[in-house]
């Protein structure tokens, strides 16, 4: 296996790992949201401005779930064509052999055309993995978004926070823990788009 | 890699092995060809490593078109890792192995070549006017286990049951049975799970007429060795492991 290959798979692979943490922390968002949601009851009008934030975090929880979902199913038709790729590669490189190896053999030129449907078969496998690292990409980049958002809404949490007398510490908790999990999975997205990158245009 | 003719008529048997490129860790194995005039069956076609020089090696004697058929005695992979390969390479091609053995053979990725199952009592392979028979050869050592018999040539390809390991520059054939015997001793009584199977397919054997016992992996066998290697078999207790 070639070390181009090796990363490759390393780097799908790592999408998956990388993804799962995200996963966990989306959950906790969803959860952090529930909590705020019931002391901003219990705090009612001193934490009015905070009631339709913690629906807006829910919300952004369950998206990124969902958003993580389908990278995770995505990511793994990218691993299959990884393998598939490295199997058409393997077999192109013996069939050059098998042909080189035959030189003077009787029938050695009847070898030309699977040496070249192989080389085809495996041309089309590397632009399809371009093209679905592209789309990966893609698909990331709304998550890093998603985080993004999260966390201006965890700064205007704060300020929310600030106006709600007794209740200030358990928000300003919620506040944190948000922006927190954002930051978690802005990082670990970022990690994996700065792995798949490289083989966008390689 | 070493090709030797051991049977010319109307169709041909060409043996390939000794592959003076194999990696060293590898076991050696043979290779059987048949060939009739526009078809071609190559028989326990080989681990992966050894694709590249046995493709090479083929084309001396069929094109890539003409490679119609595939057989594996069993599941192996020195037998048959190569099958992926042979799977992207040919346009038009079966294989014919146990049908025990036909959802795990798949792992080795058979999309393109046809599986064709071949029953626990045998079967047989039609090539043009060459009708070859499909013997059963269960537990020796594989569960799921064929040799192969041609009637015309009077060659019957055992498989693992005849194996020895070679030099790479030993002789296609057995010269000295009574040296050999020790190069096969520990194989067979080690890798040979049953007295029982053993018996019954010498038994089955005994009754074909063989010029020629050629294994898959060491020398083969021709004339009086045919008889000599059975009674050696028969004589010896395998399954030494339990």
């Amino acid at each position: 296996m070639t070390n181009q290959t090796k990363s490759q798979f390393i780097a799908v692979a790592s999408i998956t790992s990388e993804l799962s943490a995200v996963m966990v922390v989306a959950k906790e968002i969803s959860l952090a949201a529930a909590n705020a949601k019931a002391i901003a009851f219990r705090a009612g009008d001193k934490a009015k401005g905070f009631q339709p934030i913690t629906d807006f975090i829910n919300e952004l929880a369950k998206e990124t779930i969902e958003l993580v979902t389908n990278i995770n199913i995505y990511a793994l038709v990218l691993y299959r064509l990884t393998v598939d790729e490295y199997q058409k590669t393997a077999a192109y490189n013996k069939f050059e052999l098998a042909a080189k190896m035959a030189e003077g053999a009787v029938y050695a030129k009847s070898m030309q055309e699977p040496v070249d449907h192989a080389r085809l078969s495996m041309q089309d496998c590397q632009r399809q993995f371009k093209r679905d690292v592209s789309q990966l990409l893609g698909q990331l980049e709304a998550v890093m978004h998603h985080a993004r958002a999260a966390r201006v809404i965890a700064a205007n949490s704060r300020i929310e926070a600030s106006q709600a007398g007794e209740y200030l510490q358990s928000l300003q908790a919620v506040a944190e823990s948000v922006d927190k999990a954002a930051h978690t999975i802005h990082d670990n997205v970022q990690r994996c788009r700065i792995a798949l990158s490289i083989y966008r245009n390689s | 890699m070493k090709m030797t003719k051991i049977y010319e008529g109307s169709h041909q048997w060409i043996m390939f092995g000794r592959d003076e490129g194999k990696p060293e860790n590898i076991i050696d194995t043979n290779q059987y060809v048949v060939r009739t005039p526009n078809r071609c069956l190559l028989l326990d076609p080989g681990g992966a490593e050894l694709f590249a020089p046995m493709m090479a090696a083929v084309l001396h004697h069929a094109p890539v078109d003409q490679i119609t058929d595939l057989f594996a005695s069993h599941q192996d992979p020195d037998v048959i890792s190569s099958l992926g390969l042979w799977d992207q390479a040919l346009t038009n091609a079966k294989l014919h192995a146990p049908a025990i053995w036909e959802g795990f053979l798949r792992h080795y990725s058979c999309e393109s070549i046809e599986y064709e199952p071949i029953p626990d009592n045998g079967g047989t392979i039609k090539l043009e006017s060459v009708e070859l028979q499909l013997i059963p050869a269960h537990y020796l050592h594989s569960p799921g286990n064929f040799h192969v018999y041609d009637p015309q040539a009077k060659i019957l390809m055992t498989g693992d049951v005849g194996a020895a390991f070679e030099a790479p520059d030993a002789p296609v054939f057995v010269d000295n049975f009574a040296a050999h015997v020790e190069k096969m001793r520990h194989w067979h009584q080690r890798m040979m799970p049953s007295n029982q199977a053993k018996r019954v397919w010498i038994e089955r054997v005994r009754n074909m007429d063989i010029d020629i016992l050629a294994p898959q992996h060491g020398r083969m066998f021709k004339g009086d060795d045919v008889k000599r290697f059975l009674d050696w078999f028969d004589a010896l207790q395998v399954g030494i492991a339990v």
